[in-house]
């Protein structure tokens, strides 16, 4: 599904160069969940905004679902963006003048999807997310572990072929970390492939496999058994 | 453009943000307000200067003939230039349209008498035209018809002053009057509302005069109005056609100055005139500034709009918004905005003005009102000039990479 090769990625302030990812070799399959560790500064975020497209890279290759993904104008990024990738921040990024639904519908807002099919969409995805009863309230009316289930479920409401976490659990106490994590499983569970940028060992640990980060490169890449949040989470 | 979806975006993400909304709007509305107003007391001062400058004001043009200064056509400088009938009827069959009424006048001194009583005033032999030429006002009896001109009739309309000085007490309509030794009937009196002098004199019909008085057909002068319906330049540009057309009929040197005389009244107007065009510019140039502070004012606002949605616009892009979607989106919200309170200022405004418009009648301020074409256009404007400031920050927005809105806070 991803394949990336020997990517590059430096940043320029003034007359500074900060080289972050220095040749990474990666590639993900159809249906894993894999989660991407690293210190702060390992080159983690970085190595997730150019997977979502967010960031262009210098160097290397990258292949996403056979589409190499190279030097894209901003309107093929956005579509790509739009048709293969579903993202879920750490900040959860809601908009915060519209209700549950409509934040879950704005993919499909971009795609095209008449009005009446995007609320059907919207409320059946909120309900997978059991957000069912939340359906038009504002973020703001919504708690932290709720309004990431939203940002879930927007990020399914288009159907990407690949998930991308960026610490989904960064701004959560450890009770609704771990419902996310549940939620995130049960979607990998389906056959979603997801990548969850994370700092925290525990959660890494839910996911099928780990990629450490040091220094902008692979320093080690294993597949564990998954830790399943279920039996935890009452 | 114009789906339904976009729309409901943008009454929402309105809907949403009142006060952003507001103040973009109050700026807009403000600013046409303002203008609307500032056009309508411009106007105002300017009827009050036409009424007041122009009360008294004719649209009659005098003739005057005078001397030649250079020689032209074979004749040499000096000469005299004398109308005759011809010239008037000449005029008519010009400039059909272009006159209103037309009269010859031929003045003359006359002994006058009734009974024992005498004096000498000036008789002035015209045609009934003259009377809507001269705006004279007949009190007692009637003014020179067609009638006493196909005949030659020897009547005579007099000034109120003749009348006091040679009848007394007694009614001269009717009476006899002698004049330069030939009994006269006095058909009428006339009377002039501040300017007796112009009472100490009498009309005679031109036709009579000319018969009694060396059987000719010349006359002194030719007064004439022109068609009130024209404006300034078209009054001038007649009287300037009548001028050169008398020159060529009357062999007069184009250049030259004192042959001919006219004295078109419109250009003793055309003072006031230059005063309200001067009014007008002023008006212009101070609308111009006031919508540059409009604009100015709408594109701080945007500025600040696309500052504050820096995230939001990240977020849409994270989610598959092109660049074309978020200026679109963010353009069309200001476009909406600004048309709408701009047409709430402009209503408002010509609300208060249609209010007023009929109370203030001042000497120097009377009826303002606005010229419809002008506020439609200089709210295009404003609204044209409103995008193109909220353009440049939405292309920007536009084109920030979804990375770096996304950080931003």
């Amino acid at each position: 599904m991803i394949e990336i090769k020997d990517l590059h990625k430096s940043y320029h302030m003034g007359s500074n160069s900060l080289h972050v990812l220095k040749g990474i070799n990666f590639s993900v399959k159809e249906g894993e969940l894999v989660a991407i560790m690293g210190s702060s500064g390992s080159g983690k975020s970085t190595l997730l905004n150019i997977l979502g497209m967010l960031d262009n890279l210098d160097e290397g290759e990258y292949l996403l679902d056979g589409v190499p993904i190279k030097n894209l104008s901003e309107t093929k990024a956005a579509n790509y963006r739009n048709k293969f990738l579903g993202f879920i921040f750490q900040s959860f990024n809601l908009i915060n003048y519209k209700t549950a639904w409509e934040n879950v519908a704005l993919p499909l807002y971009y795609q095209g999807v008449n009005r009446k099919v995007r609320k059907e969409k919207a409320v059946k995805y909120l309900e997978s997310v059991g957000l069912g009863p939340w359906v038009d309230h504002l973020p703001s009316e919504l708690s932290g572990g709720q309004k990431q289930r939203v940002a879930i479920a927007r990020a399914l409401a288009a159907e990407p072929k690949v998930m991308l976490a960026d610490e989904p659990t960064g701004a959560l106490d450890s009770k609704t970390s771990h419902e996310v994590m549940d939620l995130i499983q049960k979607i990998n569970d389906q056959g979603n492939t997801i990548l969850v940028v994370t700092h925290e060992e525990d959660i890494a640990h839910m996911c099928k496999r780990i990629v450490h980060l040091k220094d902008g490169v692979i320093v080690e890449d294993s597949v564990i058994n998954q830790v399943r949040v279920s039996p935890h989470v009452q | 453009m114009f789906n339904r979806d976009l729309w409901s975006e943008i009454f929402h993400s309105i809907k949403s943000n009142k006060l952003r909304t507001f103040l973009t709007g109050f700026s807009v509305a403000w600013g046409i307000f303002i203008l609307v107003l500032l056009l309508a007391s411009v106007d105002g001062m300017k009827n009050g200067f036409t009424k007041q400058f122009n009360d008294d004001a004719t649209n009659s043009i005098f003739i005057y003939p005078g001397t030649t200064t250079k020689p032209y056509g074979g004749f040499e400088a000096g000469r005299r230039i004398q109308f005759d009938n011809e010239d008037i009827e000449y005029i008519e069959k010009s400039f059909p349209g272009y006159y209103e009424y037309i009269t010859p006048r031929f003045t003359k001194s006359v002994t006058a008498r009734v009974g024992n009583e005498t004096g000498t005033y000036s008789a002035r032999a015209v045609n009934p035209d003259h009377q809507q030429i001269e705006r004279t006002v007949i009190n007692n009896g009637r003014y020179i018809n067609e009638n006493d001109i196909k005949n030659t009739l020897k009547v005579a309309v007099i000034g109120k002053v003749i009348s006091d000085e040679l009848f007394k007490d007694q009614d001269p309509v009717g009476n006899n009057i002698i004049l330069n030794d030939l009994s006269y009937k006095v058909i009428g009196v006339f009377s002039d509302d501040g300017n007796e002098r112009e009472e100490r004199n009498m009309y005679v019909p031109v036709t009579t005069f000319q018969r009694l008085y060396g059987n000719t057909n010349k006359i002194d002068q030719i007064a004439l109005t022109y068609n009130p319906e024209f404006n300034f330049a078209e009054a001038i540009n007649f009287s300037d056609n009548l001028e050169v057309i008398l020159k060529r009929r009357l062999v007069i040197d184009p250049d030259d100055q004192g042959a001919l005389y006219m004295n078109n009244y419109a250009e003793g107007f055309s003072d006031v005139s230059n005063f309200t065009t001067m009014l007008s510019v002023i008006s212009i140039a101070i609308g111009m500034l006031i919508l540059i502070a409009g604009i100015v004012g709408i594109g701080n606002i945007l500025v600040f709009i696309i500052k504050e949605r820096t995230k939001e616009i990240g977020v849409r892009k994270a989610l598959g918004a092109r660049p074309y979607d978020v200026i679109k989106l963010v353009l069309l919200e200001s476009v909406f905005i600004t048309s709408v309170s701009g047409m709430i200022g402009l209503f408002f405004a010509m609300g208060l003005v249609a209010l007023i418009s009929p109370i203030v009648d001042a000497p120097a301020f009377s009826n303002p009102s606005v010229d419809t074409v002008t506020v439609i256009t200089s709210t295009i404007v404003l609204i044209v000039a409103g995008v193109l400031a909220g353009l440049i920050p939405a292309i920007k927005a536009a084109k920030v990479k979804p990375i770096v809105a996304l950080r931003a806070d």
